[in-house]
């Protein structure tokens, strides 16, 4: 059995790479991956925890958090075709004026 | 009582015809002056009704409504009622009566005349007469004003009547600025008496007089604002001495009344008897348990008003047009009643009050005969001999210009008489400065008595000067009628009270002092201001028969009567006034009060108010813009902080999750 520590730092180390993509990104695209990959590491978290008290709440509410993605997803790829409707670009930088 | 239960109804009867000419007038025969005339027939009904229920001793002062209820101990409640004591039901008598007469006679002289916008006269009327019938009921200071407002106000639209021509509606504005001023006194008036005791009531438990007779010997505490009881209340009552001043057209404020002739005649003979300029006096005589207690007070008031007497004589003396003469007799009349009350006459100046109002009302009623005769050429130099031609006319104008001119036995001798009679004996008696307005009003009488004379003479007297005045314009029943019914008044009505001829005859002759001196509410009635004058003002009467006293008014009346005659009573009079040179120009200038008035706004009060204005615009906004501005220049820069860039919210989020968990790491003591 791998030891539970192992899960976390795959998790901080998803969550960090997820993190880094929202910093230094300009594409909206990739803001969507990398907030994807932040919900993700939360769920390697939960399913670990919940696999090593032997406890189904996590994975239960692992599969919420999925289900919350891909709400987002939808809203999120909504957002962008409208961003690139308006700017003919998905950069994020461009849309920086909060009022019409 | 049954008539006090219907009393709200004399006020509101005429503001139903306002209501109904307003809307409907156009609809109307008439132009809705028969509403009018039944509204008005309806208030005199009442009144008569009240008259005879007060005359059989009953008073009525209740509070109908509460319309701002203070709460707690020091509050103060606004309020309406009514107050119907005999002076305010002899009161209702006049107004009601010459409001009637005055409906009555436009029908002549607006209808028959093919006047347009007649639904917009009539609704002013209506509310005329139900602001002043409001007024004379008020139980309360604060009541009185907000009607003392409406008259003024009302007052301004019927001036400007005619407002497509140039005159009026300059004459309206002067009006209603003219007596806005003094009402602003009479407003910081209203709240000090408020504010010092707490109530505005004329009468009853608790009134404002009563307390401050109380304050005065010391029975109850009052707030004077760290004055002497006696010196807060001379200054209260000054204060609202200024909207009377205003009001009643006494000097300085006199000026709007002479250009208040712009507006139609009828208008004018309600104006200057009955209402708006009655109202500044009858407000004196119904709060005067409280001027009776401040002998400075008093002596203003018997002074304003005797110079005003003599000085609106002098005017009227050399002006052309009859309304012009008759609007400084107006003035000067008034002056007689502040005399009066000024020296310690409540009822002789409601006497003068009282005849003054039907035989002036008579007199601007006669004067809109002749002017309707005349094709409205109101220049009497353009008259002349229309004694023959309206002969009606003649003889009631005549009675009313005797009794304006003080002849014996016309009502105005007996009311004048008593008038200069009271400033005659509590001057003798020991208030000197009462004897300087008893001589102006003694020199007035001469001139009233020539201007008067000269008056009727060049009007209606030896030969038709124009055509015009060779073949005047008739005059139907609905102008003879009112005529005649004042005409009767104005020859009679001072028999009500005779007390010369009491003192020679012995004979009980003196009714209104009867009606006046006893009431249910004895801190209303003449005995109780009887007292307070001897007592808080320190008047004392002097031993002088009243029948001496009339006899030398008498004489310099019909000296100024007889002057008249021989100079004007001729088939071709001449301009006899032109010799007296400078002081005819002063005279026909109005002794440049206008300009005066004219230099002192522009010259002192509008650089004043640029002043102020600058004050204004430069500190006060100064210092709010120069707060708003910090407020801006803040935002622009803190605003900086929102670049829109997600990246940078994230940033953001990030560094202070990290600070939060070093934090909460130092505090922990992950560290240690």
């Amino acid at each position: 059995m791998v030891p539970v520590q192992w899960y976390l730092l795959l998790a901080a180390a998803v969550f960090c790479i997820g993190l880094f993509g929202i910093l230094t990104r300009q594409n909206a695209l990739l803001f969507l991956m990398s907030v994807e990959l932040m919900l993700n590491a939360a769920n390697i978290n939960l399913v670990a925890f919940s696999a090593y008290w032997g406890n189904v709440t996590g994975q239960t509410f692992s599969l919420f958090t999925m289900a919350l993605a891909a709400a987002e997803v939808a809203v999120g790829i909504g957002i962008i075709l409208v961003l690139y409707r308006n700017f003919d670009d998905v950069d994020v930088t461009l849309a920086k004026e909060m009022r019409w | 009582m049954a008539a006090f239960d219907y009393a709200p109804a004399i006020v509101l009867l005429p503001f139903l015809s306002f209501l109904v000419s307003l809307a409907g007038g156009k609809y109307l025969p008439k132009g809705g002056a028969f509403g009018g005339i039944a509204a008005t027939v309806g208030s005199l009904l009442l009144s008569a009704w009240v008259f005879l229920t007060v005359s059989a001793g009953n008073v009525y002062n209740e509070t109908l409504y509460t319309w701002v209820a203070g709460a707690g101990e020091e509050a103060v409640s606004l309020t309406f009622g009514l107050l119907l004591d005999p002076l305010a039901a002899m009161m209702l008598l006049i107004v009601s009566l010459v409001s009637l007469l005055v409906h009555v006679f436009s029908l002549g002289y607006m209808n028959d005349e093919g006047e347009t916008g007649l639904p917009r006269y009539y609704a002013g009327l209506g509310l005329f007469t139900a602001s002043m019938l409001g007024f004379v009921v008020a139980d309360n200071l604060l009541m009185a004003f907000m009607f003392f407002e409406l008259v003024g106000l009302c007052s301004y639209l019927l001036i400007g009547f005619w407002f497509r021509q140039e005159g009026p509606p300059s004459a309206a504005k002067k009006a209603f600025l003219v007596t806005r001023f003094g009402d602003y006194f009479f407003l910081v008036g209203v709240v000090a008496v408020f504010a010092t005791f707490g109530t505005a009531k004329f009468a009853g438990e608790g009134a404002f007089p009563v307390l401050a007779e109380e304050a005065l010997n010391g029975a109850a505490e009052v707030t004077t604002f760290g004055f002497a009881p006696e010196t807060w209340f001379t200054i209260v009552g000054l204060l609202i001495l200024g909207g009377v001043i205003g009001k009643s057209a006494q000097f300085p404020l006199h000026t709007w009344l002479p250009d208040a002739m712009e507006g139609p005649t009828p208008v004018s003979a309600l104006i200057h008897a009955a209402t708006m300029v009655a109202a500044g006096v009858y407000l004196v005589a119904r709060m005067y348990g409280f001027y009776a207690l401040s002998p400075t007070a008093l002596g203003i008031i018997a002074l304003v008003g005797g110079f005003t007497a003599l000085v609106a004589a002098t005017m009227g003396v050399v002006k052309r047009e009859i309304k012009q003469v008759l609007a400084y007799s107006t003035i000067s009349q008034y002056g007689y009643m502040m005399l009066g009350l000024g020296a310690g006459g409540y009822v002789a100046a409601t006497f003068h009050l009282l005849t003054h109002a039907f035989f002036k009302a008579l007199l601007f009623l006669g004067a809109g005969a002749v002017i309707i005769a005349m094709h409205h050429d109101e220049d009497m130099w353009n008259m002349g001999g229309l004694k023959d031609r309206m002969p009606v006319t003649y003889y009631t104008f005549l009675s009313g210009s005797l009794a304006l001119a003080g002849i014996v036995p016309f009502a105005g001798f007996w009311s004048k008489d008593e008038v200069l009679y009271e400033a005659l004996v509590h001057g003798l008696g020991g208030s000197p400065l009462l004897l300087a307005g008893y001589a102006m009003g003694l020199v007035a009488v001469f001139f009233t008595g020539f201007y008067t004379f000269r008056m009727v003479f060049l009007t209606f007297h030896g030969e038709p000067r124009t055509d015009i005045a060779r073949d005047p314009h008739g005059v139907r029943w609905n102008v003879k009628g009112p005529l005649v019914v004042l005409g009767i008044l104005a020859a009679t009505i001072g028999f009500v009270n005779m007390v010369p001829v009491q003192d020679l005859t012995g004979i009980h002759l003196e009714y209104l002092h009867d009606w006046l001196a006893h009431g249910e509410i004895s801190a209303l009635t003449a005995e109780h201001y009887g007292e307070l004058l001897h007592d808080y003002a320190h008047y004392t009467s002097a031993d002088v028969a009243s029948y001496v006293a009339g006899a030398v008014s008498l004489a310099l009346a019909l000296a100024g009567a007889g002057a008249a005659h021989v100079l004007y009573n001729v088939p071709d009079p001449d301009e006899h006034t032109e010799k007296l040179g400078a002081i005819k120009t002063l005279w026909y200038n109005n002794y440049y009060q206008d300009e005066y008035q004219v230099w002192l706004a522009q010259s002192v009060v509008l650089p004043l108010a640029r002043l102020a204005d600058k004050f204004d615009q430069g500190v006060v906004d100064g210092v709010v813009n120069g707060v708003s501005s910090v407020s801006l220049f803040a935002g622009s820069r803190i605003r900086r902080l929102q670049t829109g860039v997600v990246t940078n919210y994230a940033v953001l989020l990030t560094l202070g999750l990290t600070a939060l968990l070093v934090v909460f790491g130092l505090m922990g003591g992950w560290f240690a």
